[in-house]
């Protein structure tokens, strides 16, 4: 009796602690609904127009959408209240960030009054890090993203806004403040790049194209006298007799073929698949068709033969034996001195490019195989964002535009200051400087517009104009544009992706029997592939029906 | 425990009125609540109001409109993982290792704890002790190259050198084959962490009073006689406490462990997918915390049943061994 | 003669026969090549040629050695510098709040005669058993407390840990004498007094036990400072290693963005593998050399705190 009275005493003060428990929070929510519409501009969407970016009203869209006579500069500067742009991209930190800080702002303010705080997210953080910083509500306002680290998903929880919405909280902003992108942008990018009929970021301004192909070391072709059979290749098969001779001339010494998980044959830059979205959910259109019909990667023909084909070359001993689980990265392999060949996308002057990386310059020769194509990942690879929680999205787009269009800002935040990290060797054409290592971010492709940038005199001096070449006459997927909303269907695609990563490995490097394609193809029909293509469809051709 | 307080307490209630009790009462164990108070805080902080967020789980976030106003979806977030047709693979997988993880980890443990406790030289045994605890201090990052400096197929440690010792000569291919994992993960797994575990029953061993043994010495008791009949049961409540912890996460697994050892080899699923892998896998492309809250709360709910049952247990059959 | 008597005299009841001893000492010695191997063999790799690695796999008699790997890291020593003394000061500082805070609540709930232990124990129990999950504990820290970047986010954490609170009470209820207690409140000494002058002095092995192993959570800690400290600059040394790790895992598998890295950097060098395992040695160095110190109190600690429940 005595301790059932003393439980029930003990359950009136839990209950009293949750019931205060209960009110702190309600305390603590109350607040927050406070604070959010205080602060934040898009607190509550109904307000936000009017409410925004109180700071700034003359550059605010309603206030003054004919406010920007001269392009270039984009807007009236004496309007302008000081602000403080926060840009984070993705990559290593960068020691002299405030000495190259200071110079942009010197730069910047005559011409939009703001300046720059530059912070980044390194390489394995930023997939981890960047839902978190979108939940936490962190003060951002240009972002690198990319459709390869997250950026339908961001888009999706909020984290970025429309930048070409006239409706939207900050109008159209790409109209009103990005002129120069809209002028020096290939179209394909934008209209690549859209999510839902708009863009939510500015795609960089680079090569456009995608092609597979095969890296080999020129010296060994040159040693076993393969160089004319080499330079005849066309297709994958006709690489068979060529790893072959180096097999039977250079026995274990040299790996022939070094494939890895997501460096093969059938990786999607080889084998022409476009999967609207992520790679690792099936559904696909062939990006050098013309049909939009979503398929099964087991549908397509190629994929399958490629397949027995991969196999083949294992089997023979053609291909290192670890593929499929390797972490080995393809370049580090070719460092080790012990392979003959890995596959890769190609671009002009990749082979000098990859030469100098492994520390065998001008022994690396490239085959490009295949047409060169461009779908939505490839518009989609590198854009800057504006976060949702900018307090002046107007001032960012300015910076963003720039970026695009102020060969002087352009290279100082890429290269740093001239003289102290960098050395004019001609007009356009530089060499490190002496604290070079203090800045060094390597992420132009990050930033605006390569098309811009200097080159260094170990690259050719006219890689912007093959570039041009290369980007001009590419085949454009029938899905071009359209990124797949995976919302809907999360459940069966996050199943998907698990029954993938059993086989795709595996098979892909020729590691397995490819009879086992069919056991992944029947998995991935138990699990709902049905409904993962059907949805693919349907919002493809709602897309595709939105264009015409 | 809690027999022993009661007659005191019945004093207490039965000697004093109800109200003059309660003054009393505050008087003298007002200020125990002022002492808990930092404590209670934190706990509030770092764990009681976040649990308020768990109701992401049934909603779609969109955190540009906040979490209070993102839609509710009911069980949507839950559904996959009950809906694959791997959910009885990575439900079987999870529960096993983690069987086994605890069974090893009291086992090896009292063992070696029994082990030391009973070497002549305590200089020794200290030093032994010393390493053993050593590769806890390893990350799985690293623990994860070391084991592929062993099980490389062609470079590998095993298939190199020590598998040739034996005169077999056949080249294993350890990461694609599921069928050696079921001794892998576990030898792994007891490597890193058992040197924690011993140390806390070498503790208590210690701690027991050798007047039991020199009693059962006289009596003439054999060693293993007292080993089970003196040192298990006096360390018994210790051995509760440490196993009803790990039986609260037997639905979660160390993703160090099963994604990074692993190398996340999916030819290896068979035996190697657990619950955590399986949803981490799934919300890279996904990106969908609202799922991730979803699994977190199953895991937490069977955990917390789990010890919730075996407490129960406990109590019916010694109540001061209960936890709680 | 001597040796007998010496042998003699230290035998006890708890000696086990002279074979059994030599069996235990066999496995011990086994056991401990087996847990200290591999340790070597990350020191060793640390020291070798990266391309000998690549080549040879690991080895403990590498055939060609070489400093590079530590060369790389210290090219960086300022900000190697810099989050050791960050994780010095969270760690020391954090371990003494952090026993603080417990011992005030460990002390109330093993007093037998308070009649909420058991409820306050549950309440802490129960932080084990559940977890609310990474988000809302996030959006907690940096929403509502706002401590992003601030060194306070890399201790609050870790202040209380409910494992640890459940050892000190059985120790307080167990190795504390109740008429002490009593004695003492006739005396007429106030709680506090009693819990600063009699408590805390007779539990020193319990918190110097709990101690350590607080200051292990803190050291081994990256993933605070993954969570809340953005700058790159104010983390901790353990996180400074894990983030070169990350990044090389992330790149290794990550096509994409290691390509397109590679196309604007070709001389972009990743941390190699010899790097890999010098920076286990850097990260975990301090603590594997304090480790041994600290044990002497480690396992007296538990040792009276662990037993009888």
């Amino acid at each position: 009796m005595l301790s059932k009275s003393k439980r029930f005493k003990s359950t009136t003060l839990l209950m009293a602690v949750v019931l205060m428990m209960s009110l702190v929070l309600a305390a603590c929510g109350g607040n927050n609904g406070n604070e959010g519409s205080s602060s934040s501009p898009s607190g509550s969407p109904s307000a936000s127009p009017s409410a925004s970016p109180s700071a700034t009203d003359s550059a605010s869209p309603s206030a003054s959408p004919s406010a920007s006579p001269s392009e270039s500069s984009g807007v009236d500067v004496s309007k302008l209240e000081p602000y403080e742009i926060k840009v984070l991209w993705e990559g290593p930190a960068q020691k002299d960030f405030p000495a190259v800080e200071a110079a942009i702002n010197e730069y910047l303010k005559p011409k939009i009054n703001a300046t720059v705080k530059l912070s980044t997210l390194d390489w394995g953080q930023y997939n981890d890090k960047m839902p978190l910083l979108i939940a936490g509500r962190s003060p951002m306002d240009v972002v690198f993203t990319a459709q390869w680290n997250g950026h339908a998903n961001n888009v999706a929880k909020g984290g970025f806004l429309a930048l070409n919405d006239p409706k939207g909280p900050a109008g159209n902003l790409l109209e009103q403040y990005g002129q120069d992108i809209i002028k020096t942008l290939d179209p394909a990018f934008l209209e690549g790049a859209k999510i839902n009929g708009f863009n939510y970021g500015v795609p960089t301004n680079k090569e456009l194209a995608a092609q597979g192909g095969v890296l080999y070391r020129t010296d060994i072709a040159e040693e076993l006298g393969l160089t004319e059979q080499l330079k005849n290749v066309k297709t994958v098969a006709d690489l068979e007799p060529i790893l072959k001779t180096v097999k039977e001339k250079k026995g274990s010494a040299i790996i022939p073929l070094f494939l890895k998980d997501g460096e093969t044959f059938n990786t999607h830059y080889m084998i022409q698949h476009d999967y609207l979205g992520d790679t690792t959910i099936d559904g696909l259109v062939r990006k050098d068709g013309e049909d939009s019909k979503v398929i099964s990667r087991f549908e397509d023909p190629a994929y399958m033969d490629q397949l027995k084909l991969t196999r083949k070359f294992f089997e023979e001993g053609l291909i290192n034996k670890d593929a499929a689980t390797t972490t080995l990265g393809t370049q580090d392999a070719m460092k080790k001195g012990n392979v003959f060949m890995i596959t890769s996308s190609m671009k002009p002057g990749k082979d000098a490019e990859f030469a100098n990386a492994v520390a065998l310059p001008g022994k690396i020769g490239q085959i490009n195989l295949g047409p060169r194509t461009v779908s939505t990942g490839e518009t989609a690879g590198s854009m800057l964002g504006i976060s949702s929680t900018s307090k002046d999205p107007a001032r960012a787009m300015m910076f963003i535009n720039l970026l695009h269009s102020d060969k002087y800002l352009n290279n100082l935040i890429n290269f740093g200051i001239e003289g102290k990290h960098y050395v004019k060797v001609s007009d356009n054409v530089i060499k490190p400087g002496p604290n070079s290592a203090d800045y060094n971010p390597g992420v132009a492709w990050e930033l605006g517009n390569q098309f811009l940038n200097y080159t260094f005199e170990t690259e050719a001096p006219d890689k912007w104009d093959q570039f041009k070449i290369f980007n001009e006459g590419a085949h454009k997927s029938p899905a071009l544009g359209f990124t797949f909303d995976v919302e809907p269907v999360k459940s069966q695609a996050a199943i998907l992706i698990n029954v993938g990563k059993q086989y795709a490995a595996a098979l892909e490097t020729g590691s397995i029997d490819p009879a086992k394609a069919q056991e992944w193809y029947d998995k991935e029909k138990k699990n709902g592939l049905d409904k993962v293509l059907a949805e693919k469809q349907k919002q493809l051709d709602a897309f595709l029906a939105s264009k015409k | 425990m809690e027999q022993a307080a009661q007659p005191n307490q019945a004093v207490l209630s039965e000697t004093g009125k109800r109200q003059k009790q309660n003054v009393g009462y505050w008087r003298k164990y007002g200020v125990f609540y002022l002492m808990m108070a930092p404590a209670l805080i934190v706990l509030l902080v770092n764990n009681y109001l976040p649990m308020i967020g768990s109701i992401i789980a049934f909603k779609n976030v969109n955190y540009q409109t906040g979490v209070f106003n993102s839609p509710w979806v009911g069980w949507d977030n839950f559904s996959y993982l009950f809906s694959t047709t791997d959910a009885w693979n990575i439900t079987r997988n999870t529960i096993i290792y983690n069987v086994v993880f605890i069974t090893l980890n009291l086992i090896i443990g009292v063992s070696l704890a029994l082990m030391f406790n009973s070497m002549r030289s305590r200089k020794l045994a200290k030093f032994h002790q010393t390493m053993m605890f050593l590769p806890y201090f390893l990350s799985w990052v690293i623990i994860t190259y070391l084991v592929y400096g062993f099980l490389n197929p062609e470079i590998g440690l095993l298939n190199k050198t020590i598998l040739p010792w034996f005169g077999s000569d056949t080249m294993i291919d350890w990461y694609t084959d599921p069928k050696y994992w079921p001794f892998i993960l576990p030898i792994v797994n007891t490597w890193k962490g058992i040197g924690y575990y011993a140390v806390f029953y070498l503790a208590a061993i210690i701690g027991i009073d050798k007047e039991y043994y020199e009693a059962a010495t006289i009596d003439g008791a054999s060693k293993w006689r007292q080993i089970w009949s003196i040192t298990v049961p006096l360390i018994r409540p210790v051995i509760i406490v440490l196993t009803m912890l790990q039986i609260g996460r037997i639905f979660y697994s160390d993703f160090g462990l099963f994604y990074q050892v692993t190398r996340n080899a999916g030819s290896l699923y068979d035996t190697t997918l657990v619950i955590d892998t399986y949803v981490y896998q799934g919300l890279v492309v996904t990106g969908d915390f609202g799922m991730s809250s979803a699994a977190g709360l199953y895991q937490a709910v069977v955990g917390f049943v789990l010890v919730f049952v075996s407490n129960l247990i406990i109590r019916r059959i010694s109540r001061e061994d209960a936890l709680f | 003669m001597a040796t007998i008597a010496a042998a003699k005299k230290e035998k006890s009841v708890m000696d086990i026969s002279k074979p059994a001893n030599f069996a235990i000492n066999v496995f011990f010695w086994i056991y401990t090549a087996i847990c200290i191997i591999p340790l070597i063999l990350v020191l060793v790799v640390s020291f070798t040629d990266e391309k000998t690695v690549l080549l040879n796999g690991y080895s403990l008699f590498p055939s060609k050695l070489s400093l590079s790997a530590y060369d790389f890291l210290l090219n960086d020593w300022l900000n190697v510098v810099r989050s050791y003394g960050i994780s010095i000061l969270v760690t020391v500082v954090g371990t003494i709040v952090s026993l603080t805070v417990m011992a005030l609540f460990a002390y109330p709930i093993s007093r037998r005669d308070f009649k909420h232990r058991g409820l306050f124990s549950f309440i802490m129990v129960f932080t084990i058993l559940y977890n609310a999950g990474l988000v809302p504990f996030y959006m907690m820290y940096t929403q509502y407390l706002h401590l992003q970047n601030s060194i306070l986010a890399l201790m609050i954490p870790y202040i209380v840990q409910a494992f640890f609170v459940l050892v000190m009470r059985t120790f307080f209820s167990n190795s504390i004498p109740t008429e002490l207690i009593e004695s003492a409140k006739i005396d007429g000494a106030g709680e506090w007094r009693i819990f600063a002058q009699i408590v805390l002095p007779l539990s020193l092995p319990v918190l110097a036990s709990v101690g350590l192993l607080c200051t292990l959570n803190y050291w081994n800690d990256w993933w605070l400072s993954m969570l809340f400290i953005n700058d790159n600059i104010h983390i901790n040394i353990q996180y400074r290693m894990y983030k070169a790790l990350q990044d090389l895992q992330f790149l290794s598998s990550n096509s994409t963005a290691y390509a397109a890295i590679l196309a604007q950097n070709p001389n972009f060098q990743l941390p190699s593998e010899t790097v890999r395992m010098a920076m286990a040695v850097v990260g975990i160095g301090p603590i594997v050399f304090a480790y041994p110190f600290f044990q002497r109190y480690f396992i007296q600690g538990l040792t009276v705190g662990a037993v009888k429940g």
